[in-house]
C-alpha cells in the first residue's frame, strides 16, 4: 500500500513524459493527468488514515524487502502517527499546487507536471523510509525537481535562487550521509550484527559518547539548515521569493517540514543523549529564529518575502516545542507542522493569486482590495488569522501546547517566544490591512475579477481546513499520541539514563518529571 | 606452453584481432568508401566478452605473467563496456572531423588490447609493456586531428609528460627488481615482506616511482597536469575514452601493484596516496569550477573522481577495492556518455562545447538536455542514479576504516562538484537561449549508446546488489 502511494506519481510523472506535446498542443491534457493522478494519491492517503490503527504506537502498513543485503540495506516503509499526517499533508497541497499553477504555468507545462509529481513521490518516501539508506535517497532525490521548479518556472533571480537552494542543502546533507554510514558501521562494531541502516534496530544502539555528538550534529546540520532554524536560514527567502507559487507552497507546505521531521524522527532518538546535551542551545536558536523572523517579516515591502520570513518565525516554534521533549511540545510541534502546511501554504497561494494579477508583490501596488474583491479578501482574512493563531483556528491549537510545553521545560524561553505569537499578529494584520483595507489607491486595481472557479477549488479546502483543525484538534491529535508518547519514552528514559551529567540540570529535571505524568493527558 | 595459458588472454587476442582487421580493411578500402570498421571492433570486442564470461570464477593463468582472475576480468568487463561505447559513439565524429578511419578503430581497439592485457597483468615487466602499447596508441588519438593546433599541443604535452612518467616507472621497476630479484607481483610481495627492512629506503624509492607513473595515467594530482589540455585537443570521443578506460586499466594495475606486491609498506606509502587523494580531490572540484570549456570542465571532474578512486584504494579494505571496481563502472559508463554527448553537439563549423554554446539546449535538443542532465546529475553523486552508489560505496570504505576525514573532504568537494556540474543544467534549461546552431541529430548507434548510458546509470543507482556483489566476489581474487 505504501509502496503504491510513494511511487503512484514518479509513475504519472514518467507517463507525462512519453506523452508527446510539441508546441503544447496536449497542454490541457498534461494538466488533468497530472492533477487526476495527484487527486488518486491524495485519496489513497486519506484511504491510509481511515485503515489507520489509533491506538497503536507501532509502525504500520510496514513492508520490507532486502535491497542491497552486502550491507543490511532494506526497502523498508511504514507509518505511525507522526508521519501520518504529514503523509495526508503533502498528499492535500501537491493538488492544489497544481491547480493554482493551472494558467500561470503556461510554458513547458508537460516537464512541470513531471517534476511536481516526482518531487511528490520523493516527499511522500522522506516520510515513509524506515531505512535510513532509503530515507536519504529520497532526501536527496528531492532536491533535484526542486531545483528545476525554481530554476525554469521561478521569478527573476531563480537561477541565483535555485542554485543556492540546492547547494546549501547539498552541503547540510552530505555530513549527515557520512554520519549515516557511520552509524551503520557501527551498529556492526558494537553489536556484531552485521551493517544494518534499519531504523529501529539503530534506535536501540548504545554509542560511545564522541560518536553520538558528532552523529547528532551532523544531522542536525542537515536538518537545521532544511527547517531553517536560525541562522542557517539564508536560503529560505531567495527560494521561496523566486519560486513560482506551486513550488512556494510545497516548498513551505512540506519541504520544510521535512527538517523538523527528521528532528523528531532521526536526531532526537537515535541520539538521546546527545540530543539532551544540546536541545537548550537549539531552544535557543529556535527563540531567536522565532523574533528574528517576526521583525525581519514586518519591514518586507514583498507580501511572499514577508511570507517566507513569517516561516522563520513559525517553523522555530516547532523546533522548540522539539526542543521542549514533552507530550504537550512535542505533539503541538507536529500539530503545527500540519498547521504551517496548511496556513502558509494558503498564504502563499492568495499572493500568487495577487500576483497572477497584477505581476507584482509589492504590498504597496494594493490596497483597498476589500472592495474589488471581497471573496478573495475573505479568504485571505480567514487564513491570516489562522497564520496568526486565533483561537478557533488551527494556529491557535498549535502553538498553545508548544508554549505550555515550554513552558514546562523552561518558563523563559516560552516567555520569548511567546512575543513571536504578538510580533505575528503585528506583521501580518498590518500586511493584511496595507493590501485590503483603505481607499482603492492604484488604479490599476479597481478592475481586478474576484475568485475564478478554479482558484475557488484552491483556496476552499486551505480555509476549510485551517477552520476543521481549529475545531476538531482531537482528530488530529490522538492517533498521534501513542507513537509520540513512545517517541519521548525512548528519548527521555535513554538521555536520563545514559548521561544525566551530559544535560544541565534543570532541563533534565523537568523532563524526568514531566514524562510519566504526561502519559495520562489526554486531549 | 600450455593450452591453458592461451586461454587466459583470448579476450585481449580477440580485442587485437579486430585491431589488426581495422588496419587491413582500411588498407584495402578504396578512397571515399565508407565502410563499417567500427562493426568490426564490435566484433572483436563481443568476443571478448563471451571469454570473458566463460573465463569468468576458472582462474586461468598464462604464463605466469598474465592471470584470468575474476579482479582482472571484472576490469576487462569495464573495458568491453568502455570499448562498446566508443564504437557506437565514434562514427559521426570521424566522419565529421575527417580523422583516418582505419587507423581510428584500430588504435582504439590496440590501445583496448593494451588496457586489457594491463588489467590481468600479474607481472610488472607486463604491466609496463601493456603500458606502452595502451600510451602509445593513445598519444596518437590525442593528435589526432592533426590539424587542429589543440590537438597537437595537448598530443604534445601528453607523449613529453608520458613518456617521463613512463621512465619513472620504468626506474622504479628496475629498483624492485634489484631489491627482490623478480618481476612477479606475488614474489615481490613475498621477498618485500621479509627483505624491505633491510632496505627500506630502496623500497620506497622503488614504489615512490611507480607510483610517479600510475599517478600520471590515473591523472591523479600533481601528476594531473597533461589531463585538460589533451582532453580539450583530443577528439571528443578520444577524451572520453581516455578518462575511462586509461583511467580503469591503470587503477587496475596500481590496486593489484599494492595490493599484491607492497601490502608489506602500507604504513609507508598509505599516508602518501592519502595526500595524493585529498589534493587530487580538492584541486580537480575547485579548479573544476573555474572552467568555462565543457571538455576542460569534465577533465577537472576527472581529475577529481581519480581522487575518489584513490579514496577506495587508502581505505585499505576489501569494502574500499571492490568500491573501486563499482565506481569505475558507473564513472565509465556516465563520463564516456557525457562526452559522447559533448561531441555530438557539435557541428562542422564550431565545436559547440563552451558553456554559453549549452544556452538553449533544452528547447533545440530536449532529449539530449535531459540525458545530459541525468548524466551530470550522477557525476555529481545525485540520487538515485550509479554516481550516487558509487561515492556511497567509497565514503562507506573510508568510514570503515575511520578516515572521516578523507571522507569529509570527498563530501565536501562533492558539493562543490555539484556547483558545476549544475552550471551546465543552468544554461541548458535555464537561460536565455544563445545563437548555438542546431546540431545534427545524433545517429542510431549514438542515440541507442546514450540511452543505454542512462539505463545503466538508474540501473545501478536502484538496483545495485547485482554489480555490488560481483564487485565484492572479484577483489576477493587477488589474494
Amino acid at each position: 500500500m505504501l509502496t503504491t502511494i510513494v511511487f503512484l506519481p514518479l509513475a504519472g510523472a514518467l507517463l507525462l513524459l512519453l506523452v508527446e506535446n510539441r508546441d503544447g498542443r496536449r497542454d490541457a491534457a498534461v494538466r488533468w493527468t497530472a492533477l487526476g493522478v495527484s487527486l488518486l494519491v491524495f485519496a489513497a492517503t486519506l484511504l491510509l488514515w481511515s485503515r489507520f490503527d489509533a491506538t497503536s504506537a507501532d509502525f504500520q502498513f510496514v513492508e520490507r524487502r532486502d535491497w542491497i543485503p552486502a550491507f543490511g540495506i532494506q526497502y523498508f516503509v511504514g507509518v505511525d502517527g507522526i508521519s501520518l499526517f504529514l503523509l495526508v499533508l503533502t498528499g492535500f497541497l501537491t493538488p492544489l499546487a497544481l491547480l493554482c499553477s493551472w494558467e500561470s504555468v503556461n510554458r513547458k507545462v508537460k516537464e512541470f507536471a513531471a517534476f511536481m509529481l516526482a518531487l511528490e513521490s520523493a516527499m511522500l518516501g522522506v516520510f515513509v523510509s524506515l531505512d535510513l539508506f532509503l530515507f536519504y535517497i529520497f532526501w536527496d532525490a528531492m532536491l533535484v525537481p526542486m531545483y528545476f521548479l525554481i530554476g525554469i518556472w521561478g521569478y527573476d533571480r531563480r537561477i541565483y535562487a535555485a542554485v543556492k537552494f540546492i547547494l546549501y542543502t547539498a552541503a547540510g546533507s552530505v555530513l549527515m550521509l557520512l554520519a549515516i554510514i557511520g552509524l551503520a558501521w557501527m551498529h556492526n562494531s558494537i553489536t556484531g550484527a552485521g551493517y544494518t541502516f534499519d531504523l529501529l534496530k539503530l534506535y536501540d544502539l548504545h554509542l560511545p559518547a564522541k560518536f553520538e555528538v558528532w552523529f547528532f550534529l551532523a544531522f542536525t546540520l542537515a536538518f537545521a539548515i532544511k527547517v531553517p532554524l536560525f541562522p542557517f536560514h539564508t536560503w529560505l527567502p531567495d527560494a521561496h521569493v523566486e519560486a513560482p507559487t506551486a513550488g512556494s507552497v510545497i516548498l513551505a507546505g512540506v519541504l520544510l517540514k521535512m527538517g523538523t521531521y527528521g528532528l523528531v524522527r532521526f536526531a532526537f532518538p537515535l541520539f538521546p543523549a546527545a540530543a539532551a546535551y544540546f536541545a537548550p542551545w537549539l531552544a535557543i536558536l529556535a527563540v531567536v529564529g522565532i523574533v528574528y523572523g517576526a521583525l525581519v517579516a514586518m519591514v518586507q515591502p514583498d507580501m511572499k518575502k514577508l511570507v517566507a520570513y513569517s516561516s522563520v518565525s513559525h517553523l522555530g516554534f516547532v523546533v522548540l516545542g522539539i526542543c521542549a521533549m514533552n507530550l504537550q511540545g512535542l505533539q503541538g510541534s507536529i500539530y503545527q507542522m500540519l498547521n504551517h502546511g496548511v496556513s502558509t501554504g494558503g498564504l502563499f497561494l492568495l499572493v500568487g493569486m495577487l500576483s497572477d494579477r497584477r505581476h507584482t508583490r509589492q504590498i504597496a501596488a494594493f490596497g483597498g482590495l476589500k472592495a474589488v474583491m471581497p471573496r478573495l479578501v475573505a479568504a485571505f482574512m480567514l487564513i491570516t488569522l489562522a497564520s496568526i493563531g486565533l483561537p478557533g483556528t488551527n494556529g491557535f491549537v498549535g502553538e498553545f501546547l508548544i508554549l505550555l510545553g515550554t513552558f514546562r521545560a523552561d518558563p523563559r524561553l516560552a516567555a520569548f517566544a511567546a512575543t513571536g505569537v504578538i510580533l505575528s499578529a503585528v506583521y501580518m494584520l498590518w500586511m493584511f490591512q496595507r493590501v485590503n483595507y483603505g481607499p482603492v489607491v492604484h488604479d490599476e486595481n479597481r478592475a481586478l475579477p474576484d475568485l475564478t472557479v478554479r482558484e475557488r477549488w484552491v483556496i476552499v479546502p486551505v480555509v476549510a481546513m485551517a477552520i476543521v483543525m481549529g475545531v476538531l484538534p482531537g482528530v488530529f491529535l490522538k492517533p498521534m499520541q501513542p507513537s509520540v508518547e513512545r517517541l519521548l519514552q525512548r528519548v527521555n528514559h535513554v538521555s536520563a539514563a545514559r548521561a544525566p551529567e551530559a544535560a544541565p540540570p534543570d532541563h533534565a529535571a523537568a523532563r524526568r518529571g514531566t514524562a510519566p505524568a504526561d502519559a495520562g493527558v489526554k486531549h | 606452453m600450455s593450452l591453458s595459458s592461451i586461454t587466459a588472454i583470448v579476450p585481449i587476442l580477440c580485442v587485437t584481432a579486430a585491431g589488426l582487421a581495422a588496419m587491413l580493411a582500411e588498407a584495402f578500402r578504396a578512397p571515399g568508401e565508407r565502410m563499417p570498421i567500427g562493426g568490426l571492433g564490435l566484433i572483436g570486442l563481443a568476443g571478448a566478452a563471451v571469454s570473458t564470461a566463460l573465463l569468468w570464477g576458472r582462474h586461468a593463468s598464462g604464463f605466469g605473467l598474465v592471470s584470468a582472475d575474476t579482479f582482472g576480468l571484472f576490469f576487462v568487463m569495464i573495458l568491453v563496456v568502455v570499448g562498446v561505447m566508443t564504437m557506437l559513439l565514434s562514427p559521426p565524429i570521424v566522419e565529421r572531423e575527417g580523422l583516418p578511419a582505419g587507423e581510428y578503430y584500430a588504435l582504439t581497439l590496440f590501445a583496448l588490447a593494451g588496457m586489457m592485457l594491463m588489467a590481468m597483468a600479474t607481472d610488472l615487466l607486463v604491466i609496463f609493456l601493456a603500458l606502452e602499447v595502451m600510451s602509445l596508441a593513445v598519444y596518437v588519438l590525442t593528435g589526432l586531428r592533426r590539424d587542429a593546433e589543440a590537438s597537437v599541443e595537448g598530443a604534445f604535452k601528453y607523449f613529453i609528460l608520458g613518456g617521463f612518467s613512463s621512465a619513472f616507472f620504468l626506474y622504479g621497476l628496475a629498483l624492485v627488481y634489484g631489491l627482490t630479484e623478480s618481476t612477479r607481483l606475488d614474489r615481490i610481495g613475498g621477498a618485500l615482506a621479509g627483505a624491505s627492512a633491510a632496505h627500506p629506503a630502496l623500497g620506497l624509492a622503488a614504489l615512490g616511482l611507480l607510483l610517479v607513473g600510475f599517478g600520471f595515467k590515473v591523472s591523479a594530482v600533481p601528476f594531473h597536469m597533461w589531463t585538460p589540455d589533451a582532453y580539450e585537443g583530443a577528439p571528443t570521443v578520444v577524451a572520453g575514452f581516455m578518462s575511462t578506460g586509461v583511467k580503469a586499466a591503470a587503477f587496475a594495475a596500481l590496486v593489484r601493484v599494492v595490493t599484491v606486491a607492497f601490502p608489506s609498506m602500507h604504513a609507508l606509502w598509505g599516508p602518501v596516496l592519502w595526500g595524493m587523494a585529498a589534493a587530487t580531490m580538492i584541486l580537480g572540484t575547485v579548479v573544476g569550477v573555474a572552467q568555462t570549456n565543457l571538455r576542460r570542465m569534465l577533465a577537472y571532474s576527472s581529475i577529481a573522481h581519480a581522487g575518489y578512486l584513490l579514496v577506495g584504494l587508502v581505505s585499505w579494505s576489501d569494502i574500499g577495492r571492490s568500491a573501486i571496481l563499482f565506481y569505475l563502472l558507473a564513472y565509465g559508463v556516465t563520463n564516456l556518455a557525457a562526452f559522447g554527448l559533448i561531441g555530438l553537439l557539435a557541428t562542422p563549423e564550431r565545436t559547440n562545447d563552451d558553456l554559453a554554446s549549452m544556452a538553449g539546449l533544452s528547447n533545440r535538443h530536449p532529449a539530449l538536455a535531459a540525458a545530459f542532465s541525468v548524466l551530470l546529475l550522477s557525476l555529481g553523486g545525485i540520487p538515485p542514479t550509479a554516481g550516487f552508489v558509487g561515492k556511497w560505496y567509497i565514503f562507506s570504505a573510508a568510514i570503515r576504516s575511520g578516515d572521516y576525514a578523507l571522507a569529509i573532504i570527498g563530501v565536501l568537494t562533492s558539493v562543490v562538484s555539484i556547483f558545476f556540474y549544475l552550471r551546465v543544467i543552468v544554461m541548458m534549461y535555464m537561460a536565455e537561449p544563445g545563437d548555438a546552431p542546431s546540431s545534427p541529430a545524433p545517429t542510431r548507434a549514438a542515440a541507442f549508446t546514450l540511452a543505454a548510458a542512462l539505463v545503466v546509470t538508474f540501473y545501478l543507482g536502484v538496483l545495485p546488489t547485482g554489480v555490488i556483489d560481483l564487485a565484492a566476489r572479484s577483489v576477493g581474487s587477488l589474494f
